[in-house]
C-alpha cells in the first residue's frame, strides 16, 4: 500500500497506479480529454496536470501517466496548476476553436478565443487520439492513424484510402468526444 | 432460476454522469430480493482501483458471475475480462448493462423513474447470467495433410511453403508435370511467360517434394468434416470413391482465359489474341515471327477496367519477351487513356531502350481496323493518328471460373458474386469474436489478378495454415464461439446448412439420410441465425442461447410498467445507434427497453411471440440496412421473415400488427434510431395495452405454441431466401404464392394450438369447442378429424351424437 495526500486528504493506492485514478476513486475530480477508461493511458492533451511535492521539488506533471510514490503531496487545484491548466485550455481552443468539448472547457475555465492566430483549423477534431487508440486497443485492427504532421497533422486511414480492414462497428464514432469522427468514419469505411 | 452461481453486481458512478442520473441506491433496494452474492456502487470500476476492488470480491466471495452496470459493453468489456482474467473470470462471465448510453444521457425522466428502468435491465442481466453454462474450450488437433483443392496455380507455391515447414500437403492438379503446368499458364495468367522461369523453380520443388503429394483431378463427390478433420470424396474412373483426409483445405482457384473475339477484326492469321501469341513464344520458333511491327491493342472495355489493366500488362510483358528472344519484331501497345499502366520510370528506360512502343488511345472513340493501320484518337491532342502493323494482337476474353468451382460452391462457404467472381463468405467482425482464418482462397477466380498477386496470396494462405499448426501445438486452437447440435433432438433435415453464411454446419455425406448435423466451431461466426431457424430447437449457441434470451426478456417484462414497450437492437447498427444517440445528447422517451443481441438474425421468432404472452404492448426491432451492412450477410433478412410471420399470427388472433415492426439503422445514424423509437412509441401509445382477459390470454399462449411448432418453423426456414432470388421454394411461383402459403401454414397451426388450449382445460365436442374458440363448428372440424387421425388427440367418448374429444395419445 502506497499512502500519500491529494489536496490534503490522505489517499492510498497501490503498485502502478497513477495519480488520476487513485484521484477519480476518492472523488477528486481531474479533467481530461484524451483519457478513458477503455484504453492505456496516452498523455497528448496534458489537459490532466497536477503539482505533485516530493518533499523536495514541487513539479506540474500530468496525472494521467504520473505513477503514485509513497509521500507525495499532489494538488489539484493550485494557482500554479490551474495557471497551465488554463493556458493548455487556451493553446486547445486556439487550435480546435470548433470542438464543443473544448469551448466547453474553456467556459468552464474561464477561457477566450486569444490573441494567437488561427491556424485555419475549423475542424472539430483536437487530435485527442481516442479514435486511433480505440481502433487498435479495442477492437484490434489498424484502421485509423494520424496523417500528416504538423498544423496539417489529421486523423485519417492508411494513404488516405477506403480501408478494407474497416468492420464499420462505429467505436471510434462512439468513443470520439466531439462528434468529429463522422465524417471520417463515412470516408474511411468507403 | 439457477441460484449456485454467484454474481456480483458492480454499478458505476462515472463520475456522476450515471449516479446524478439514476438514484443508485434506489436501484440497489430494487434488487434486494434478486439472488445476488454482491452488490456495491464504485466510482470507476474501470480504472485500476476499481478492478482491484472486483477481484479482491471475486476471491472473497467467490463470484463466478460479473455483471457491471456501466457503459458501453462494446468498448470496456476487454477492460474487465482482462483485468479479471487472473481470478479466473472468462470472457463469457462478464456481463455488461449499459446504464449510461441507454438509460441515464437519454431520458429526461427523474432518477427514481430511471432507477426502476436500470433495475429491469440489471435483472434481465442477472436471469440470463444465470443460465451461464460453464464449459472447457478444448484445443483442436490439427495434423495431416493439407488439402489443396481446386488446381489453381497459387496451390503449388502453398504447397512448396507448406514443405519447407515440414507440413505435408495433397495437391490435385490437372497437369501432371512441371512442364505441363508451365505450358498450360498462359491460359490462366496470360502474359507471364516472362516469369517462367521462377516459376520452374517453384514447381519444381514441389514436384519433387516428398511432403507434397500431386494427384490427378478428380470429380469431387462431397466434401464433410470440418477444420482438423476435413474428408474429400474423389469420384474414381470406376465409380467407385476414394477418401482423401486432411486437416485444412486450401482452394486455389483461377479463372481460364478464352479466345478473344477477333472475328470482327478479320485479317486472318495476321490478326491473333495473346493465348495464341504466348502458345507461338512457348515454342520459340523464329519462322513464326516475321520481322515487323506487332500492335498489341487493349480492346473490349466489356470486361471490365481490371482486366483491361491486365491485359495491358501482359501485352507489355510479352512485348519484352519479344524484344529479348525475337528483336525482328517491333512491339507496340496501345492501351485506352482511362486506365492505368502500373510501370515504374525504369520500366520506360527499358521500354526506350529496346523500342517498345507505348501509346495511348482516347477510350470514347473506338479504335478504327484499316488494313495495316489501326486509327485512333490521341487523349493528348484529340487528333486522329494512325499506327502501322504487322501483326495485330488483341486479349483473350476472361471466362468464369472453371467448372471446378462449381462442384466446391456446394460444399464450402464460397459464394458467386455479381460478375463471376467468387468470395469466401466474408464476415466482418471484430479479431478476437471470431477463430482464426481456416478456410483459404485464393487464385484470380476471387478477382482479377496477376501471377505475382496469386503467387502471394498462396503464400499468405500457406502462413494461415502454419499459423493454426503452431496454434494446436501450443494448444491455443480454440474457437470464441461454440455452437452445439443436441443430437436427441436433431432429426437431420439439414435447414441449418442451407442457411448458414459461414459453413459452421458440416455437411453429410451424399445419400447418408436423416443423420444428426455437425457444426465446425472454426468456421462459426455464432451470428446464431440456424438456431433460430432449427425446427427441432436442436442448435445451441453456446452462452448465447434462445433460452438465457428468454429468461431476460421475461425479467424485464416483469418489472415493466404496462405502457412500456421492449427493444431488440442488434450489436452493430441497432446497438451502435442507440449508444451514439447518447453520446450526440440526444433524448427519447424512457419507456423503451432495451435488449441488445449480436444479431437480429439470433432471434428465436418464439421469443417475440413469448414477450407477448408476458403482455409487452409492443415491440420494436431495430437491426443494420439488409444486404450491405448486415455484418452476417442475411440475418436481418432472417428476421424480417420471422417478424412477418408474428405479424400474420397477431392479425390471425385479431390483434394488431403494428404492435411489432422492425427498423433498418447503420451504426452512426442515431438520430434515425431515435426517430425509430419515437415513431414506433407515438404509435403504441395511441393504441391499448395487450387485453388481460382469458381469451386474449389464450389466444396469445396459442401464438406462442404455434411458433415452437416444428412445422411452422420448417416452412419458416425454408422460405428465407437472401435478397434479390427470384426464386421461391416448392411449387410457388411469386411472392404473393410464396405468403399465402405461409399463412395457411399458420393458419392451421394456430387453429392446432388454440384446441389444444381449449382441450387442456377440459374435454369438449365440438359445437363447445367452437363457441370458446369464438369460430364456426365447419372451421374446425376438418381439424379435429386430421388430429384424431394424426393420434394427436383421442375420442374420449360420444355424447348426443357428437365426439367428446381429449387430450392425450391415442
Amino acid at each position: 500500500m502506497i499512502t500519500f495526500t491529494i489536496n490534503g486528504k490522505e489517499v492510498r493506492g497501490q503498485d502502478g497506479w497513477t495519480i488520476l485514478e487513485v484521484a477519480r476513486w476518492n472523488g477528486i475530480e481531474i479533467p481530461t480529454l484524451c483519457h478513458h477508461g477503455a484504453l492505456e493511458p496516452y498523455g497528448a492533451c496534458r489537459l490532466c496536470v497536477v503539482e505533485v511535492n516530493d518533499g523536495k521539488r514541487s513539479r506540474v506533471v500530468i496525472s494521467c501517466m504520473y505513477p503514485i510514490r509513497p509521500g507525495i503531496q499532489v494538488q489539484t487545484e493550485s494557482p500554479r496548476v490551474a495557471n497551465v491548466r488554463r493556458w493548455i485550455i487556451q493553446l486547445l481552443l486556439d487550435e480546435s476553436p470548433e470542438s464543443p468539448k473544448i469551448q466547453e472547457l474553456a467556459k468552464t475555465f474561464g477561457v477566450t478565443p486569444s490573441r494567437f492566430k488561427k491556424a485555419g483549423v475549423d475542424f472539430a477534431c483536437h487530435l485527442c487520439g481516442l479514435c486511433v487508440r480505440a481502433c487498435q486497443e479495442v477492437v484490434g485492427v489498424q484502421v485509423l492513424t494520424f496523417g500528416n504532421r504538423g498544423l496539417r497533422k489529421a486523423i485519417t486511414s492508411p494513404f488516405n484510402a477506403a480501408s478494407k480492414e474497416c468492420l464499420g462497428c462505429g467505436t471510434c464514432t462512439y468513443i470520439c468526444p466531439t462528434g468529429a469522427m463522422d465524417q471520417v468514419f463515412q470516408r474511411v469505411k468507403g | 432460476m439457477n441460484t449456485d452461481c454467484k454474481i456480483g453486481i458492480f454499478l458505476c458512478e462515472c463520475g456522476g454522469k450515471i449516479s446524478n442520473r439514476i438514484d443508485l441506491a434506489q436501484v440497489g433496494n430494487l434488487l434486494q430480493y434478486e439472488p445476488w452474492a454482491h452488490l456495491g456502487v464504485y466510482p470507476y470500476p474501470c480504472l485500476a482501483p476499481g478492478l482491484a476492488v472486483m477481484r479482491q470480491k471475486v476471491q472473497t466471495k467467490g463470484l463466478d458471475r460479473i455483471l457491471v452496470g456501466g457503459c458501453s459493453s462494446r468498448v470496456m468489456k476487454k477492460r474487465f475480462t482482462a483485468g479479471l482474467a487472473e481470478v479466473g473470470i472468462e470472457k463469457h462471465q462478464v456481463e455488461m448493462i449499459n446504464l449510461k448510453d441507454h438509460v441515464a444521457a437519454v431520458h429526461e425522466a427523474s432518477p427514481q423513474e430511471l432507477a426502476r428502468k436500470a433495475t429491469a435491465l440489471i435483472a434481465g442481466g442477472m436471469a440470463s447470467l444465470s443460465l451461464l453454462e460453464p464449459y472447457e474450450p478444448a484445443s483442436l488437433t490439427f495434423e495431416g495433410p493439407i488439402l489443396v483443392l481446386g488446381g489453381g496455380v497459387s496451390g503449388f507455391i502453398a504447397s512448396q511453403q507448406l514443405a519447407r515447414k515440414g507440413m505435408e500437403s495433397a495437391l490435385f492438379a490437372k497437369a501432371q508435370t512441371a512442364e505441363r503446368v508451365l505450358d498450360e499458364l498462359h491460359w490462366t495468367f496470360p502474359g507471364c511467360r516472362i516469369y517462367c522461369e521462377d516459376m520452374a523453380e517453384i514447381l519444381r520443388e514441389v514436384f519433387t517434394s516428398p511432403l507434397v503429394r500431386v494427384m490427378p483431378d478428380q470429380p469431387i463427390e462431397y466434401i464433410i468434416g470440418g477444420v482438423g478433420d476435413y474428408r474429400v470424396g474423389l469420384k474414381q474412373p470406376d465409380g467407385s470413391v476414394a477418401e482423401v483426409a486432411g486437416a485444412a483445405i486450401i482452394v486455389a482457384l483461377d479463372r481460364e482465359f478464352g479466345p478473344g473475339n477477333i472475328d470482327y477484326i478479320g485479317g486472318g492469321v495476321r490478326v491473333c489474341d495473346l493465348l495464341d501469341l504466348e502458345e507461338r513464344l512457348g515454342q520459340g520458333d523464329q519462322a513464326d515471327f516475321k520481322p515487323g511491327k506487332m500492335v498489341f491493342w487493349v480492346n473490349s472495355p466489356q470486361h471490365g477496367k481490371e482486366a483491361q489493366e491486365l491485359a495491358a500488362m501482359a501485352a507489355w510483358r510479352d512485348s519484352q519477351v519479344l524484344a529479348r528472344e525475337h528483336p525482328q519484331v517491333k512491339p507496340i501497345v496501345l492501351y485506352p487513356a482511362n486506365i492505368t499502366l502500373p510501370l515504374t520510370g525504369a520500366d520506360l528506360v527499358e521500354a526506350r531502350a529496346q523500342g517498345i512502343g507505348l501509346m495511348s488511345y482516347a477510350p470514347e472513340v473506338h479504335p478504327v481496323v484499316q488494313s495495316g493501320y489501326v486509327s485512333f484518337v490521341s487523349p493528348a491532342d484529340n487528333l486522329e493518328h494512325e499506327v502501322e502493323w504487322d501483326t495485330l494482337v488483341v486479349p483473350g476474353a476472361p471466362g468464369e471460373p472453371a467448372a471446378k468451382a462449381q462442384e466446391l460452391l456446394r460444399w464450402l462457404p464460397i459464394y458467386p458474386e455479381n460478375g463471376g467472381r467468387l468470395q469466401k463468405s466474408n464476415i466482418k467482425f471484430w479479431p478476437d469474436q471470431i477463430p482464426d482464418e481456416s478456410l483459404f482462397f485464393t487464385g484470380s477466380a476471387g478477382g482479377a489478378c496477376d501471377l505475382n498477386e496469386v503467387l502471394q496470396q498462396g503464400k499468405k494462405a500457406a502462413r494461415g495454415v502454419l499459423n493454426l499448426r503452431e496454434k494446436a501445438l501450443q494448444g491455443r486452437l480454440v474457437s470464441p464461439v461454440v455452437v452445439h447440435v443436441d443430437k436427441d433432438l436433431c432429426e437431420g433435415c439439414g435447414l441449418c446448412t442451407e442457411i448458414c453464411p459461414c459453413g459452421g454446419i458440416e455437411h453429410v455425406k451424399p445419400g447418408s439420410g436423416p443423420v444428426p448435423r455437425e457444426t465446425d466451431n472454426h468456421l462459426c461466426s455464432g451470428g446464431g441465425t440456424c438456431a433460430a431457424t432449427c425446427p427441432h430447437e436442436a442448435i445451441k449457441v453456446v452462452n448465447n442461447t434462445a433460452q438465457q434470451l428468454e429468461a431476460r426478456v421475461k425479467a424485464i417484462l416483469a418489472r415493466m410498467q404496462e405502457n412500456e414497450i421492449l427493444g431488440f437492437v442488434c450489436g452493430w447498427g441497432g446497438l451502435a445507434s442507440a449508444e451514439q444517440a447518447a453520446v450526440k445528447g440526444l433524448t427519447y422517451p424512457s419507456g423503451i427497453n432495451l435488449v441488445s443481441v449480436n444479431c437480429l438474425g439470433s432471434l428465436d421468432p418464439s421469443i417475440l411471440s413469448m414477450a407477448f404472452l408476458n403482455g409487452v404492448k409492443g415491440i420494436l426491432l431495430a437491426g443494420c440496412t439488409p444486404k450491405h451492412s448486415c455484418h452476417y450477410h442475411y440475418g436481418v433478412d432472417h428476421c424480417w421473415y420471422r417478424v412477418n410471420a408474428m405479424k400474420k399470427l397477431l392479425s390471425l388472433a385479431d390483434l394488431e400488427r403494428r404492435r411489432i415492426s422492425i427498423g433498418y439503422v447503420e451504426v452512426n445514424e442515431p438520430e434515425s434510431f431515435v426517430r425509430m423509437v419515437e415513431s414506433h412509441m407515438d404509435a403504441m401509445e395511441k393504441l391499448p395495452a395487450l387485453p388481460g382477459d382469458d381469451k386474449t390470454k389464450a389466444k396469445l399462449w396459442a401464438i406462442h405454441a404455434t411458433m415452437h411448432r416444428p412445422r411452422v418453423r420448417w416452412v419458416l426456414g425454408t422460405s428465407l431466401r437472401r435478397p434479390g432470388e427470384k426464386e421461391f421454394p416448392g411449387s410457388q411461383f411469386n411472392a404473393v404464392d410464396a405468403d399465402e402459403t405461409m399463412l395457411d401454414v399458420l393458419k392451421e397451426e394456430y387453429t392446432v394450438s388454440r384446441i389444444f388450449k381449449a382441450l387442456q382445460d377440459q374435454p369438449l365436442n365440438p359445437p363447445d369447442l367452437a363457441r370458446i374458440m369464438g369460430e364456426p363448428v365447419k372451421n374446425i372440424t376438418p381439424t379435429l378429424t386430421d388430429l384424431t387421425r394424426d393420434g394427436r388427440i383421442i375420442t374420449k367418448g360420444w355424447e348426443k351424437g357428437y365426439p367428446i374429444y381429449a387430450m392425450g395419445k391415442a
